[in-house]
């Protein structure tokens, strides 16, 4: 796995993405802020916050769905953490951008972010789909929730983890 | 046969120990007791928040207080048992570091505090939630309970992430 990773890192490198990363690294907001030693700090607070919002949001869903938290109805469940997830995600995604700047050629000549960045794609559009699908479901069926459902729950939560576990894994990627 | 010196304090005891050692010495455990820690604590600040931020006023769901804390903290204290255990573990792997850490330290102290407000809070005005959690606005006790458990988690969060850029520093 490491060294599979260690390839991935130094095709990276090989790639046009090495040109880019040291210009952007050049940037004006780059150059400032590495001059400031609490930008990257303050950063991945407001991002470990807001992913606790958005990790909340979804399992509140999941437990919902599951009954598990069967105090609410679904149709008030989805609404009320729908809109959580997405707030937060907009925050998640907007102080993770900032962080890229901070720490430019760290991150984009790094395997394990590259496999993060997919994963978010897929789990932003997994969690679109799922929360159409719930909301619609809701609509028609009312408080019925199938089994595909059921399992896109789950799937949304392990790949959340898995998305964490990533970004805590960039700062220890073979390179 | 050990290549550590003989600990001198409880501290060093705690890092030399084969538990210590072998968390210390590889190359992913670390890591991996650290991601589960990350999970961990998002869940307990994540599920805590929607509770103090019901009690400070943020309503936004017809959901009463009570049944939200009643769905919430059986996941709060399942993932604080997670974070307790992988932070004790994190712990013995560099024990003297940590505890010559300010940050650390602080870190501590303010989980302490939120710890005591939750417990003042239960035994007091959360005991009467039934009477109260209809009214339009809540007891100034309950919203204070909700903003000294916003800011003393902030602060854990601040203080956590601190450790991880000053860990190694202070002698």
């Amino acid at each position: 796995m490491g060294d599979l990773l260690f390839s991935i890192t130094e095709w990276l490198r090989s790639t046009p993405l090495n040109e880019f990363a040291l210009a952007m690294s050049e940037s004006p907001l780059t150059l400032w802020m590495v001059t400031q030693f609490w930008a990257i700090p303050i950063l991945q607070i407001v991002h470990i916050l807001s992913i606790a919002a958005s990790f909340a949001a979804v399992l509140m869903m999941n437990l919902r769905i599951f009954n598990l938290a069967g105090h609410a109805t679904l149709a008030e469940t989805a609404q009320r953490y729908t809109k959580v997830l997405w707030w937060s995600l907009a925050v998640v995604i907007l102080s993770g951008v900032l962080m890229l700047f901070g720490d430019t050629v760290r991150n984009l000549l790094n395997s394990i972010f590259w496999i993060k960045m997919a994963l978010v794609v897929f789990g932003i559009v997994v969690a679109l789909a799922f929360t159409k699908g719930m909301r619609r479901r809701v609509a028609t069926t009312g408080e019925v929730v199938g089994g595909g459902t059921k399992a896109t729950a789950v799937f949304l939560v392990i790949l959340w983890c898995v998305i964490m576990a990533c970004g805590r894994w960039i700062a220890y990627a073979p390179a | 046969m050990s290549y550590y010196p003989e600990p001198t304090n409880i501290w060093e005891s705690i890092e030399y120990s084969s538990l210590g050692t072998t968390i210390a010495e590889s190359t992913w455990m670390f890591p991996t007791i650290e991601t589960l820690h990350v999970i961990a604590l998002v869940t307990v600040i994540g599920t805590i928040a929607l509770v103090d931020l019901r009690l400070v006023g943020v309503k936004g769901h017809a959901l009463r207080v009570s049944q939200l804390a009643k769905d919430t903290l059986p996941w709060t204290w399942g993932a604080f048992g997670l974070a307790a255990l992988t932070g004790g573990l994190l712990f013995i792997s560099k024990a003297s570091s940590y505890m010559i850490n300010p940050y650390f330290l602080w870190k501590m102290g303010l989980m302490a505090l939120a710890g005591l407000n939750m417990l003042y809070f239960h035994l007091t005005t959360w005991r009467t939630v039934e009477h109260w959690e209809l009214d339009p606005s809540f007891p100034g006790m309950a919203k204070l309970a909700g903003w000294l458990s916003l800011i003393f988690w902030l602060g854990v969060v601040f203080c956590g992430r601190l450790i991880g850029f000053t860990l190694g520093i202070y002698y």
